[in-house]
């Protein structure tokens, strides 16, 4: 799904040059659920901007989905994003003055859809999240956890191949971090592939695999643990299949 | 896709109604105050005669003898009018699809009822070509006939205004008026209608009302009516007569032909040169021969009737209006920059650079349009006030050309002032925005 060899990024200033990522490699499998962590400034969010072509990297190669991402236009990464990637980001990143039901709706938008098939898409989403009675309401009239819920049926409306999460629950109480992940193990277990950056060890667990990141370099790379189903996890991979 | 911008587009206008106002204010201010004055100068050079104006000539001879010129200081001067011989003469021309000679003169005209004073109205004796020549609006009826033209009839052409005062606005036609002791029947009755300038005779008041009566030009030898105009002859009279005075080389009568294309000019021309030879050849037009076929437009320029300093005016009002949208310009790119993260979100979430660009424009040109429609009831108080120091202010209204020209000037500022803004926005790295959101 996701092929990195030997990616540099470097941000330059006048005076200074910072090496956000140092030959990082790494390969990610269609369906696998990996978690990347590592200290703050070791290159963990520059990886994800670069893997989720938000931002350009300078050296080496990326391969995303069979393409070679280093060579598209700004037009051809767009439709990338729009139709093959989701992201879920640490503070919600809703747009505040439109209602759920329309921050929800913004990819599609973008994908050009009917309206029928957009109005389905949403519902459909916004009712695996449990926030089928929310869609009228301002981002600032619902709870943290119930923003990253709406982020996260904004991601599933799209239903993208590979979903990138920046620390999803790093805005949230144990209880709604437990819910959020339980929604991204569901999601997962539906088939689409999820590279989730965080600093939560308990989050990390929860992945399939492991990475560490430091200096910019993918350190250590812990093995596939075993995934025990739950029954939350069930019902949101059955909604989903 | 359009649709989705301009909704968010009015979403962002609704975000900061003070900002919006601001914004939709410079735009409007701007907009008001030149749509105002280029208003002002599309009166005066407007098609005056819509699908015409290359077609209708005003015909003047160089009959003025003495040796000497016209106008004493210009050597190149025509008389402004022709004499009666020389328009008797030029209705013989075939070439001409619709021509007249006309002139204005004045008569007392008699309410039927004692309710109204009688008034002295201004009257113009013209051939019924002269209705269609200028495009004259009828209300009711229309321009007499031929025969009417042939046989002298007693039949009159009224204004709007003059119908109002005698017949309450009523549909006329068949009913009398009385012009000193002579009855006429009403055969038509004009719309509305006030051109900025008074095309038929340019030469004197051109900032007038058209007249209020229009008689058959033909009613001038047995009705004996004098020009209330301007006349001049380079040769007395002597003894005066109003016979004598037709038959003399007194300029006082205009004379407007309407050819079929504009190429028959030079045929016209060759056949008015020619009728100039012989006139020469029998003693005549003592100059060289010489003949002027003028449009209207040509006519205005060379009388000068479009007041100074108009051209100017309308000039620094669009300037007025750019830097309106410059000034707009630094605003724009604040509100923008500071929906960065929005950006950013909308570029994570599939929108190009392109997409992004083309929201803000429409989010500038909504701004435009609405400035747009403020400025035009701006620009109707403007243009009130221009009116009432003007003696043909009622010609002064915004058109159908104008309201458009109005539209386009709004997008154009809209995208003066969001150009720049909407690609700064599109530019936005989105990496940078969503982890600090």
């Amino acid at each position: 799904m996701l092929e990195m060899k030997n990616i540099r990024k470097i941000y330059r200033t006048d005076s200074i040059e910072t090496h956000a990522l140092e030959d990082l490699t790494l390969s990610v499998g269609t369906g696998e659920f990996v978690s990347v962590t590592g200290p703050s400034g070791s290159g963990k969010t520059t990886f994800l901007n670069v893997a989720g072509l938000l931002d350009t990297f300078d050296s080496g190669t990326y391969h995303l989905d069979g393409k070679d991402v280093s060579r598209l236009s700004d037009r051809e990464m767009s439709k990338i994003r729009n139709t093959t990637i989701g992201f879920i980001f640490q503070s919600f990143n809703l747009i505040p003055d439109l209602h759920v039901f329309d921050n929800v709706d913004v990819p599609l938008r973008y994908r050009g859809l009917p309206a029928k098939e957009r109005r389905e898409r949403i519902e459909r989403a916004l009712e695996q999240v449990g926030l089928s009675a929310r869609r009228r309401h301002l981002p600032s009239q619902l709870s943290g956890g119930q923003q990253q819920r709406v982020a996260i049926a904004r991601v599933l409306a799209g239903d993208p191949k590979l979903i990138f999460a920046d620390e999803p629950t790093g805005n949230l109480d144990s209880t709604m971090t437990r819910e959020i992940m339980d929604l991204l193990e569901g999601i997962n277990q539906a088939g689409t592939t999820i590279v989730m950056v965080t600093h939560s060890p308990e989050c990390a667990d929860r992945a399939q695999r492991r990475l560490h990141v430091f200096d910019g370099r993918v350190v250590d790379i812990e093995r596939p643990r075993v995934t025990l189903t739950r029954p939350a996890e069930s019902r949101i991979a059955s909604n989903l299949a | 896709m359009f649709f989705y911008h301009v909704r968010i587009a009015l979403k962002s206008l609704r975000r900061n109604p003070v900002l919006s106002s601001l914004l939709i204010g410079g735009i409007a201010v701007g907009i008001g105050i030149s749509t105002a004055f280029v208003t002002l100068r599309h009166m005066y050079v407007q098609d005056p005669i819509p699908g015409g104006s290359d077609r209708v000539f005003y015909v003047r001879l160089d009959s003025w003898g003495g040796q000497q010129s016209y106008m004493s200081d210009d050597p190149e001067s025509l008389p402004d009018q022709v004499t009666y011989a020389d328009a008797r003469a030029l209705l013989e021309s075939p070439i001409p699809r619709r021509q007249t000679p006309t002139f204005v003169g004045a008569a007392f005209l008699h309410p039927a009822t004692a309710a109204t004073r009688p008034w002295q109205a201004e009257i113009r004796l013209t051939f019924n070509d002269l209705f269609d020549i200028f495009r004259m609006p009828f209300a009711y009826g229309g321009p007499w006939t031929e025969d009417a033209d042939a046989r002298a009839e007693r039949v009159a052409v009224i204004d709007h205004d003059t119908n109002q005062k005698l017949f309450g606005g009523e549909n006329s036609v068949g009913r009398t008026i009385r012009l000193e002791d002579a009855e006429f029947r009403v055969v038509g009755v004009l719309a509305p209608w006030r051109p900025p300038l008074r095309y038929f005779e340019m030469n004197r008041g051109a900032t007038g009302k058209p007249e209020e009566v229009y008689l058959p030009f033909n009613l001038v030898e047995p009705m004996q009516i004098a020009t209330r105009g301007n006349a001049n002859n380079w040769k007395p009279i002597q003894p005066y007569s109003f016979e004598a005075m037709l038959a003399s080389e007194r300029v006082w009568l205009q004379y407007w032909v309407e050819l079929a294309a504009p190429g028959d000019v030079d045929a016209y021309g060759d056949w008015i040169a020619s009728y100039v030879e012989g006139q020469r050849s029998l003693g005549r037009f003592e100059q060289t021969t010489r003949y002027r076929l003028s449009t209207v437009p040509q006519l205005i320029e060379e009388f000068g009737l479009m007041p100074a300093g108009v051209r100017a005016m309308s000039i620094v009002a669009l300037l007025f209006l750019l830097v309106c949208s410059l000034n707009l310009i630094g605003i724009l790119l604040g509100k923008f920059l500071a929906r960065a993260s929005e950006v950013s979100v909308r570029r994570a979430l599939g929108a190009s650079r392109a997409q992004v660009f083309w929201q803000h424009l429409i989010e500038c040109e909504l701004i435009g349009l609405i400035g747009g429609g403020a400025g035009l009831l701006l620009s109707l108080g403007v243009l009130a006030v221009i009116r009432r120091h003007m003696r043909n202010g009622e010609a002064l209204r915004l058109d159908s050309e104008m309201l458009l020209f109005a539209a386009v000037l709004s997008l154009v500022a809209g995208l003066i002032a969001g150009l720049y803004p909407a690609w700064r926005a599109c530019r936005i790295a989105p990496a940078m925005q969503l982890k600090v959101q």
